[in-house]
């Protein structure tokens, strides 16, 4: 493996202390009914429990979510005082890069040694999100009423400021792949062959029973404390069962048919960063040491947001002097099947070695914890193999992409 | 005289139950005691109660002022100036317990003062300090510059802390130490040299004073504050809430510990910490307070959370749990017991009324075995290793087969050819049931057959019943309640079929359900005047499993039928001295009725006709006029009916087991399911 200087030489993430909820679709599953902050530090504690980590080893707490949550004003010292631990830390968001920003957050706090032991929690709930109302003295309106997700899905004011048309659906993100799709030139067949490999990917993994050693199945109590049913499952995933399924789905735009992009779902995901040798005495396998090696952020024309993902790794590689053959698992965020085609064609690298165990276009896309379940499912890959170097991705509200590049060294050799 | 082992009331200088019923009269005179404590009427001198607006100091003031406000016994309260009102608080539930009138006069009777911590108020003299009830906080040196105030100014005053963790030895004044909830619990623990007028007097107004050692926390802390910290210990180990933790341990053990800091306020929490942290230091780590417990003690914050929990906690690991919980539980009982710091029966006792103990610790450990026990201990110390340096004593779990550690709720003493059974639980239980069995079998033994069963006249200030925790397993087990109702009923028949002579004596304010099963198989049943009798079980729904649906009938003439099937199929409640003749021999005042008793078994004459059983088959008529119209009991009452005509219609020789049958067949049913019985069950068992 080649020698890379890791960005934050002292930040390390211990092996097996992670997971996370499934993400069922929305409004398919209890967690439409719930608070959903609360449940997610219920659940970092939870899981963390499981882990075998009491959660008073954590001294800091970076939480992540996109739409707005009861309380929200509070930020993450609510969130901890929700699990019973009161950390000090702080909340951010930049939409579907927020897992992997948080990463780079809690990576960096490490470094500069001001905390031992970050949690990192994300979280949203896209079921029954609230919609905002602004003063906008600069519409016509006067005054403009926002639905978190659907609103934003379908508008990028950035983008509709370039001239695009609202009314049309100019602004919204299918259209940013469906251009994309156009600018590249993509060939249908080959978005659908991407999109029922990834659907056997991930039923694949899921039947090996892969997704149940992250994910924990959650029993959800409503406001008199009565159990409201198990979250157990990403429900509303569909089970294609042949390419020709994918072929012969109506394109909403270029190359864009229903089994070619995600869906909104809810769930939340943790994960924990700190110094060499906590993550030894955290981790069950110590022998196991992760470090996140460099990340970089790109910014594409408006309504492209496809294909910022592939400058962002190209720039990112550079900087490291990796290549693409260096990865063991390479992973990414893809809430359409365009993603993955044009990464491969930009990349030159065969998106079938991609996303062995899934990803987001298959089991759903809460912005909040959707890159730390891809980063996490990356670094279980990687452990599989013995270790090596791993890729993940993906793009975000506002034509960004971002990526990170992690270092699995299994001492032992390996599983 | 003879006993099994001690008895309770000569830890407070009371003497024993059977010279009770020997001298026909109560061991302590209230007005001789008030007389005493406060000086004669005509110099009477007052109660004060400093920190009279806290919860323990204002709780006290209530129960205190409600109990002496006919011996005209002014009760003071000082409290510095901007302690908000805790009195008033307690007004409505006054109202609610003795009505507008009393209670107007009982809060008149309290007198409030302000002081400044420093110096006494002036108009405090007017009232003739006597009593001084400490209840300020647990700061030290606040409370002994407080002492030395009282002492200085109101010189050859008795001085009581309620403290709940500085021993007598550092405080210099005696201990009287109260448990929540104030204004109800009658239990104190009393730490001084020996029985004082005090103590005395307030068992005679129908308080629990329990002797205990001077050591540091007295008996209810280190169980009460252990089991919270064990609750906190758990959490910090595995990050369950709370919440879930407190319904494991009340399924486990009993209480909810850390929802009743909340209960009882802020001050809850440096209460339980400042105990820990001297157990700490006197006795190592296994009573070192955890992270968690430090930080509320500072904040005051609650332990729950305002908002309701999202998501649920399974038990994933139930033998850890155990190890957390009750290792520590164990070793600090152990403690408790190598120093010697209470009559077993007390130890016991006190887990159960003042911590809602399910069953009393030393019941828990004899249940569970000494080998058991250790290796519980052992298993928690390779969790909490620091636990395991110190306080650890296995070797007093080795005597448990003596008649201390066996007869924890049931005691029997003999004298003259007379036998005397108490007992002090106040709901009966297998451990009851037990312990009643090996105490027939000491007395016959020894030769007695003429016994008086009654309460213990010291932790058992009523006999409620059955403690239905013990028919859970019977909810959905049939056998489990046939058996139960077997050997209970059998207990209940030796009886009858064991003595020549026994007598029933209900002693307490009432005597209802199993625990009326149980002594109405008594050839006599003697009671106070004012007790009341019943058997609510209809309520529930149940059927009385003791041989209730035809026991009363069958000693009863058939004109009084009528009323053994109102007391069935009502559920109401009855003044002793209303069934006098029916289902009572005799009610009288306390001293006659002690008289009565004694006489019974000693063969004098008492005037009172022996009833028979009737052995035959009866034909109790089905229909019940004059019933309440409840409609929502109606197959409650059928159910009842139907055992009272199938135990009633058999030879006694057959009934037993009928009624069993009856009675275990219809725990099963959803009627009782969904009745209290089974909804507690859900509630604690089913999580």
């Amino acid at each position: 493996m080649k020698e890379v200087t890791p960005n934050y030489p002292d930040a390390y993430i211990p092996y097996g202390t992670w997971g996370g909820s499934w993400f069922p679709a929305w409004h398919t599953s209890p967690l439409a009914e719930v608070d959903i902050a609360r449940f997610a530090a219920e659940s970092m504690a939870y899981v963390l429990g499981k882990r075998g980590i009491p959660i008073s080893k954590l001294d800091y707490l970076i939480s992540g979510s996109t739409i707005p949550w009861l309380y929200k004003f509070w930020g993450s010292p609510y969130l901890s005082h929700s699990f019973g631990h009161r950390l000090p830390g702080f909340h951010l968001e930049q939409a579907c890069a927020t897992g992997l920003q948080m990463i780079m957050k809690a990576s960096a706090h490490i470094q500069g040694g001001s905390h031992t032991v970050v949690g990192a929690l994300g979280f949203d709930k896209t079921s029954n999100s609230p919609a905002g109302v602004f003063p906008n003295q600069g519409t016509y309106r006067r005054t403009e009423v926002i639905s978190d997700i659907w609103d934003n899905f379908g508008y990028d004011p950035a983008s509709g400021q370039q001239g695009f048309n609202q009314a049309t659906g100019e602004t919204s993100m299918i259209a940013c792949a469906g251009r994309a799709a156009r600018k590249y030139k993509l060939d249908f067949s080959e978005v659908a062959e991407v999109s029922f490999l990834r659907y056997q990917q991930y039923f694949d993994a899921k039947d090996k029973g892969l997704l149940d050693k992250i994910l924990f199945p959650l029993e959800i109590l409503d406001v008199r404390g009565q159990p409201m049913g198990i979250v157990d499952g990403d429900y509303g995933i569909r089970r294609y069962t042949s390419v020709d399924q994918f072929k012969g789905e109506r394109q909403l735009d270029t190359c864009v048919a229903a089994g070619g992009q995600t869906h909104a779902s809810d769930g939340m995901f943790t994960l924990l960063i700190t110094n060499k040798e906590k993550a030894q005495e955290l981790s069950p396998n110590p022998e196991i040491s992760i470090q996140l090696i460099a990340s970089a952020e790109y910014r594409t024309g408006a309504g492209f947001m496809p294909d910022s993902v592939s400058f962002s790794v190209k720039g990112l590689l550079e900087r490291t002097g990796l290549t693409m053959d260096d990865m063991v698992a390479v992973y990414d965020h893809n809430p359409f099947a365009v993603n993955d085609v044009i990464f491969s064609k930009l990349l030159d690298y065969d998106w079938h070695k991609m996303n062995d165990t899934g990803c987001p276009l298959v089991y759903g896309h809460p912005q909040g914890p959707t890159l730390l379940r891809v980063t996490v499912e990356a670094l279980e890959k990687a452990v599989s193999v013995g270790g090596g170097y791993v890729l993940v991705f993906g793009c975000a509200a506002g034509d960004v992409g971002i990526s990170a590049i992690f270092k699995v060294n299994d001492s032992k050799g390996g599983n | 005289m003879k006993a099994m082992r001690q008895t309770t009331l000569e830890t407070v200088g009371l003497g024993s139950v059977i010279d009770m019923f020997r001298n026909g009269a109560s061991p302590a005179n209230t007005s001789e005691l008030v007389d005493k404590v406060f000086g004669p009427a005509n110099d009477r001198g007052s109660l004060v109660i400093s920190g009279g607006n806290g919860i323990v100091g204002s709780g006290k003031a209530m129960q205190l002022g409600a109990r002496l406000i006919d011996y005209d016994v002014p009760i003071v309260t000082i409290d510095l100036p901007d302690a908000p009102d805790g009195l008033g608080q307690h007004y409505p539930g006054l109202k609610g317990s003795f009505g507008p009138e009393k209670a107007g006069k009982i809060m008149a009777n309290i007198v409030k003062l302000n002081y400044d911590g420093k110096s006494l108020p002036d108009k405090l003299g007017e009232f003739k300090p006597r009593f001084l009830l400490e209840a300020i906080p647990e700061i030290l040196n606040i409370k002994l510059s407080h002492y030395e105030l009282m002492r200085k100014s109101f010189p050859g005053i008795e001085m009581r802390s309620v403290t709940s963790g500085f021993p007598n030895s550092v405080l210099g004044v005696g201990v009287l130490h109260p448990s929540f909830p104030h204004q109800i619990n009658k239990v104190w623990e009393v730490v001084e040299e020996k029985p004082s007028d005090i103590t005395k007097l307030l068992w005679s107004i129908g308080l629990m004073p329990i002797t205990v050692g001077d050591y540091w926390s007295f008996i209810l802390d280190v169980l009460f504050c252990g089991i919270t910290l064990t609750a906190t210990r758990y959490h910090h180990a595995t990050n369950m809430p709370f919440w879930k933790i407190d319904k494991f341990i009340r399924r486990l053990v009993g209480p909810n510990p850390v929802r009743a800091h909340d209960a009882i306020g802020p001050g809850a929490s440096f209460l339980t910490w400042s105990c820990l942290h001297h157990l700490t230091e006197t006795y190592g780590e296994v009573f070192s307070p955890t992270p968690e417990l430090m930080r509320r003690k500072e904040s005051g914050e609650s332990w729950y959370s305002s908002n309701r929990p999202v998501i649920d906690w399974k038990m994933s690991d139930d033998e850890e749990f155990k190890n957390w919980i009750l290792g520590p539980l164990y070793q600090m009982t152990s403690l408790m017991l190598h120093e010697d710091r209470a009559h077993l029966s007390h130890m016991n006792a006190i887990g159960e009324l003042c911590a809602q103990f399910t069953n009393g610790i030393l019941a828990m450990i004899r249940g569970t075995g000494a080998d058991d026990v250790i290796s519980r201990v052992e298993a928690y110390h390779k969790l909490h290793p620091e636990a395991a340096g110190s306080c650890w004593y296995p070797e007093v779990f080795e005597n448990m087969d003596n008649h201390e550690w066996q007869q924890l709720y049931v005691n029997a003493e003999h004298d003259e050819g007379v036998g005397v059974i108490t007992i002090s639980r106040e709901s009966l239980n297998w451990d009851v049931i037990d312990e009643l069995n090996r105490a027939m079998d000491w007395l016959k033994a020894e030769g007695i057959d003429k016994v008086i069963v009654t309460g213990d006249f010291h932790m058992s200030t009523q006999m409620v019943g059955a403690d239905t925790s013990e028919f859970y397993p019977a909810l959905d087990n049939a056998d489990e309640g046939i058996r139960v109702s077997k050997a209970w009923s059998e207990t209940a028949r030796r009886l009858y079929d064991d003595f020549e002579v026994s007598v029933g004596f209900i002693a307490g304010k009432r005597c209802l359900g199993g625990m009326l099963e149980l002594l109405m198989h008594c050839h006599y049943l003697v009671s106070i005047d004012g007790a009341q009798v019943g058997l609510p079980e209809v309520t529930l729904p149940v059927i009385p499993g003791m041989e209730g649906c035809h026991w009363a009938f069958r000693k009863a003439n058939p004109d009084q039928w009528q009323k053994v099937a109102e007391m069935l199929l009502d559920g109401k409640f009855i003044r002793a001295n209303n069934a006098t003749g029916w289902l009572i021999d005799f009610a009288g005042p306390l001293d006659d009725a002690l008289k009565k008793a004694w006489a019974i078994v000693k063969g004098d004459d008492h005037g009172i006709e022996k009833k028979t059983v009737a052995t035959d088959a009866l034909d109790i008529p089905r229909d019940v006029p004059g019933l309440s119209d409840k409609p929502a009991m109606e197959p409650a009452r059928k159910a009842i009916m139907d055992c009272i005509q199938a135990s009633c219609g058999v030879p006694l020789s057959q009934a037993l087991e009928i009624q069993a049958k009856h009675s275990g067949g219809f725990m099963t049913t959803k009627l009782c399911q969904k009745g209290e019985i089974g909804s507690s069950a859900k509630k604690i068992m089913n999580i």
